[in-house]
């Protein structure tokens, strides 16, 4: 059906949609986020579902203790070396479809923590990320932005094809390998198979 | 005309009741037959504890003492809803409310007498 | 309340406890804070005596932490009689000596009692690699139980009569102790948006070869 002829029924009164649509649209307003905060982002991330914010307007109020219940994980603090298998063996638990938003600087690159012996520099190195935010820690506001990105995300996602999300491939993995605790470092430092690094050219 | 028979209208909400029940699990069971591939893996179906590694089984036996000891920390729990209005108001309250307070603690404190006696408290 | 000198500290802690060798630690930094170095041996026993004693009773460790000390080359001049030209002088000549690294584990102690402190003590260790055990203060001062794991993990002092010596940070099975001064970090420089000095040198080895113009 092309866009003209919906136009046209919507003026009749006729609201006309796809199954994808429908489908997306109902994925879209009922997020459950996974219930666990790493550092101080979650103080953040706590002050966003409370009545002053109110994550519910966006359908995901209901905050999962358990990741089988769970559709998006909020990386919210540092993840420190000795937390980050944990964290990637609880994103392999949740059922698919699954997403992550890395809340703060920590999360998304190491941060002020970047040059620690203990911190993992970005959660993007073992799962991967929808929506970055970066801030230290980041507001509220910024939070639900991440979220409106990922619902404008999900809106897009199409429901067969090529370009068809993780979820609906039969061949796309949906667990990630959980790094080992090495003699030196965690084992492997990085997924290749999810994280490149950005390619860097310096001016001479 | 015949009148319907009077037990129709409950067969009919005994169907209606059923499809309200069973056609959304048809509906989702038939769109992942049709979209949604099914990826089980280790992690996956691993026992869920807090991203750990879990140790041994979930199925364990607690022992029955547990509960006995539950039940009595139970008792004492409720108490202190009943003692804190109690001593807040203590100063105003005539003597018979206090008698009654005695009393009722005293009921507690038996049964806790009586189970200490009995060696629910031993946790051999 | 004023605490004694640390002079008096060290006085009354040779006549309280026979054998103990307490030293004085100068400080020449302008908090010129001097400190007291306890021999292995009697650590436990001056401890107590620190916190049970009528007249300092340090009751509180506020603070442990670790240094680690590399070998250093000392240079000193020394006079030394030398014959020159058949004359025999006092000549000035440079001395290289070494003195062997070590690892430091220092408390600070305050008295809640008497409202005074701080007292700074000091354990050392014989060496950095294999004889790295100093004698566990905890069963005197309780809360020095999670420093001291603390240091053993990222300094490796082995603290003996500690009672639960677990690595806190890193797990078991982490090799190094990154506290150090010669640790070395794993390299995972690959990605560092803004690098700059040593940082800038380590990503350096990462950069993807300069285009030709």
């Amino acid at each position: 059906m092309n866009e003209g002829l919906r136009s046209e029924l919507s003026k009749q009164g006729i609201f006309t949609t796809t199954l994808g649509d429908l489908y997306n649209w109902g994925r879209k307003n009922s997020v459950w986020p996974l219930q666990f905060g790493l550092a101080c982002c979650a103080i953040e991330m706590i002050a966003t579902t409370m009545a002053r914010y109110d994550l519910a307007r966006f359908g995901a109020e209901v905050f999962r203790p358990s990741p089988r219940q769970a559709d998006l994980m909020i990386v919210a603090g540092t993840v420190t070396k000795k937390m980050a298998p944990q964290v990637v063996r609880l994103y392999n638990q949740m059922p698919e479809p699954k997403y992550v938003i890395a809340m703060g600087a920590c999360a998304i690159s190491g941060g002020p923590f970047k040059q620690g012996y203990n911190v993992l520099k970005g959660i993007d190195r073992f799962i991967p990320v929808d929506v970055h935010i970066p801030g230290c820690p980041p507001r509220p506001e910024a939070l639900i932005h991440a979220f409106m990105t990922l619902q404008k995300k999900i809106e897009t996602q199409q429901l067969t094809g090529v370009n068809r999300p993780r979820h609906l491939d039969a061949e796309a993995p949906s667990e990630f390998p959980v790094p080992k605790f090495g003699g030196h470092d965690l084992e492997p430092p990085n997924n290749p198979a999810v994280w490149h690094a950005p390619k860097l050219v310096r001016e001479p | 005309m015949n009148q319907p028979d009077p037990y129709l209208v409950i067969v009919v909400f005994l169907v209606a009741a059923t499809l309200f029940a069973v056609a959304p699990l048809l509906l989702a069971w038939i769109w992942a037959r049709t979209f949604s591939p099914r990826k089980p893996g280790p992690d996956k179906n691993a026992i869920y504890e807090c991203g750990l590694e879990s140790k041994g089984d979930a199925w364990v036996q607690f022992r029955s003492e547990y509960y006995l000891y539950g039940i009595i920390f139970l008792i004492f729990d409720v108490e202190t809803i009943f003692l804190l209005p109690f001593a807040v108001a203590f100063t105003k309250l005539p003597v018979g409310a206090f008698i009654a307070m005695m009393v009722f603690l005293l009921l507690l404190v038996e049964g806790l007498v009586w189970a200490w006696r009995k060696g629910v408290l031993k946790w051999s | 309340m004023v605490m004694e000198t640390l002079e008096q500290i060290k006085a009354r802690i040779e006549n309280a406890i026979s054998g103990a060798k307490p030293e004085i630690i100068p400080n020449e930094s302008p908090s010129a804070q001097r400190s007291l170095l306890l021999d292995p041996a009697h650590a436990v026993e001056v401890a107590k005596f620190l916190r049970d004693d009528s007249q300092l009773r340090l009751d509180y460790c506020s603070n442990v932490t670790g240094v680690d000390w590399l070998d250093l080359i000392i240079k000193e001049k020394v006079k030394v009689k030398k014959v020159v030209e058949g004359v025999e002088k006092e000549v000035e000549e440079p001395v290289e000596r070494k003195r062997p690294g070590y690892l430091e584990a220092v408390y600070h102690l305050y008295s809640m009692a008497l409202k005074h402190g701080p007292l700074i003590i000091r354990l050392r260790t014989e060496n950095r690699a294999d004889k790295n055990h100093v004698p566990s203060l905890t069963p005197v001062w309780r809360g020095a139980e999670f420093q001291e794991r603390e240091i053993y993990d990222l300094y490796g002092i082995i603290f003996d009569g500690h009672p639960d010596l677990r690595r806190i940070l890193m797990w078991e099975g982490f090799a190094d102790h990154p506290m150090r001064k010669d640790y070395v970090e794993p390299d995972d420089y690959e990605y560092e948006p803004t690098p700059h000095d040593e940082v800038l040198e380590k990503t350096k080895q990462h950069h993807s070869p300069e285009p030709k113009p």
